[in-house]
């Protein structure tokens, strides 16, 4: 069991983790989401002492630095190529087996483990990303941990490796373990996490499991198709409820009415349906919602021509069907810029 | 502790650059031995030559005692050059347990190289003189002060990139403060309006250092006039400057984010 209290840490005005607390229990796997420059690793970081800041962190009551043989305990990858680049794997191993009393056969078992063997009096300076993530991982089981704290362990694994990686941490959850894991890949943490401890510029967002993450942070809405769509529109237009549409296929996605009275209105207003379905965000919905405002570094969009330039949107009205856009002039076209 | 040295133990011998900066330091103090040696054949063995085959010319070409501090900066500079630190400090997170098995490592490695060199000129010396020098005044204190020289270099290499937390700034340092810097301020000493410098020059740290293998009183000969204080007061300004920078150092590694 890790108890996170208060960790807070800034780099001069700017605050990296402010106030987190959270606890991650055992026989789960615990997922760490938050996007780019959240203060996931610098979280990490804190718990580990690696990073000087306020608030504590309690590894079954004990603090990290007060542990005797940590490695033992708390198996700890943060950065995918900690190691020397011609130092092999085995040695690397070693020298960290050496410093935590562990026996050096130790090494060859989980480099066997992680499927390194082949390579492990390589240097690992040749070592794809993926290996290195591999060797990380080898390196957090060396002492055969109750904990394990991991930091983007699927950078860099090919689909094989991610599938992997995914048993392999739910396998060693099964077995009692905690398992505190950071990634920014959704899809991901949706397969392998059973809580969620989101955050998003150093401050929680949500911290439970992960059904009640797309609960919280995303609305169930309805898609309908009709042929009187614009009629439906006009009986559904009440308080509480959003529309959107309709779209070219002339369906609406509807928020805020569950489809059973959608559909006694309908019936009630003698409009026909096409479709009525009911359809369900995704984590990823929901950690776009979650975190759409705590984006540290937001990349701005293609810039398309100037306004001017650009068709005007096509808002669908009653009467007689808007003229197509003209099409602007080609080469070789005889009637320049007119329609045909 | 026991863990952290045997961490340092396999860290220092894992590492490939640690057997070859050893094997050239000792092949070239070696030739360095060999050259004066053969050169001086013919002459007396008095305690000059017995002193500058034995420690193959460490006086004025500190061969080991800059080779000993790369592996010195290596020590500490590699953590942070290929991000070795994190993993390092989850396994051993006791920084200060950390630091003084890396002292204790070098500084073990550094006695244990100078006995090595020491017996191998003894041997290239011994080719040429066909007896034993008198291990007698002044070699009784150059043998100890060379061992002390060479380990105050390891940890002041391992100090400075503790410091700047990297291997080329502190290589920088190493070689561009006594070839550069000390070599201009003695230098302007000898200009009539700088004389006021003279005072300090037995204060220059790697001067200071060199001492510890000196065979007689330091003679100016139309050189800088250094001053120098004995043997082992000056062996303390090196040991001191060297504390300056570890304790800095050692300070900034407990509060700095690793």
């Amino acid at each position: 069991m890790i108890t996170a209290q208060g960790l807070y840490k800034r780099y001069g005005a700017k605050v990296a983790v402010d106030h987190l607390s959270f606890e991650v229990r055992p026989g789960m796997v615990t997922g760490f989401l938050g996007p780019n420059g959240a203060g996931k690793s610098t979280t990490m970081r804190l718990m580990l002492d690696l990073d000087n800041g306020g608030g504590e962190t309690l590894f079954d009551g004990r603090k990290f630095g007060t542990i005797k043989h940590p490695m033992r305990e708390i198996g700890a990858v943060l950065e995918s190529k900690a190691f020397h680049p011609t130092r092999t794997a085995r040695n690397h191993l070693r020298m960290l087996a050496a410093g935590s009393g562990i026996p050096f056969s130790r090494a060859d078992e989980v480099l066997e483990f992680v499927g390194l063997s082949e390579v492990k009096n390589k240097k690992p300076k040749s070592y794809s990303l993926g290996m290195a993530q591999r060797l990380g991982l080898a390196q957090a089981l060396l002492g055969d941990p109750q904990t394990l704290i991991l930091d983007e362990p699927a950078n860099g694994l090919d689909p094989h490796g991610i599938h992997w990686l995914r048993d392999v941490l739910k396998s060693l959850a099964r077995e009692g373990r905690t398992i505190f894991v950071s990634s920014h890949l959704l899809s991901e943490m949706s397969l392998m996490a059973d809580q969620l401890v989101v955050i998003g510029r150093g401050t929680m967002i949500y911290n439970g499991d992960v059904a009640g993450f797309v609960r919280r942070f995303t609305q169930s809405t309805v898609r309908v198709q009709s042929p009187d769509v614009d009629r439906l529109v006009q009986v559904l237009n009440r308080d509480g409820v959003e529309i959107v549409g309709p779209g070219a296929d002339r369906s609406i996605e509807v928020s805020g009415l569950d489809a059973p009275a959608i559909g006694e209105l309908a019936f009630q207003n003698g409009i026909m349906l096409h479709e009525l379905a009911t359809q369900t965000a995704s984590l990823e919905t929901a950690f776009m919602t979650a975190t759409g405002e705590s984006e540290e570094y937001r990349a701005h969009e293609i810039l398309g021509p100037p306004a001017a330039e650009m068709p005007a949107p096509v808002t669908p009205q009653a009467g007689p069907p808007a003229a197509p856009p003209v099409p602007p002039s080609q080469p070789g076209d005889s009637t320049p810029g007119g329609a045909a | 502790m026991s863990s952290a040295l045997r961490f340092e133990w396999v860290r220092l011998r894992t590492l490939r650059s640690t057997y070859w900066l050893l094997g050239i330091g000792l092949l070239v103090t070696a030739g360095v031995a060999f050259i004066i040696a053969y050169a001086t054949r013919n002459d007396p063995l008095d305690a000059d030559i017995a002193a500058q085959v034995l420690t193959g010319g460490a006086e004025f070409a500190t061969f080991i005692p800059v080779f000993m501090a790369i592996i010195g900066i290596f020590s500490t500079g590699h953590e942070y050059r290929h991000g070795t630190i994190q993993p390092t400090l989850t396994a051993i997170p006791q920084r200060s347990r950390l630091l003084l098995a890396k002292i204790i490592m070098v500084s073990l490695c550094s006695v244990v190289v100078v006995a090595l060199s020491l017996a191998i000129n003894l041997v290239i010396g011994l080719i040429f003189w066909g007896e034993l020098p008198s291990f007698g005044n002044p070699l009784d204190e150059v043998i100890p002060g060379y061992f002390v020289l060479v380990i105050l270099y390891a940890i002041c290499g391992l100090a400075l990139a503790q410091l700047f937390r990297g291997v080329p700034s502190a290589i920088v340092v190493l070689l561009v403060t006594p070839l550069l810097v000390e070599g201009l301020i003695s230098g302007l000493s000898l200009v009539p309006a700088l004389d006021w410098l003279q005072p300090a020059l037995k204060f220059l740290p790697f001067s200071a250092g060199a001492r510890l293998l000196a065979t007689g009183p330091y003679e100016a000969n139309g050189g800088p006039e250094f001053d120098y204080l004995d043997r082992w007061a000056s062996g303390g300004v090196f040991a001191a400057f060297v504390a300056i920078i570890l304790a800095v150092a050692w300070y900034l590694f407990k509060k700095r984010d690793a």
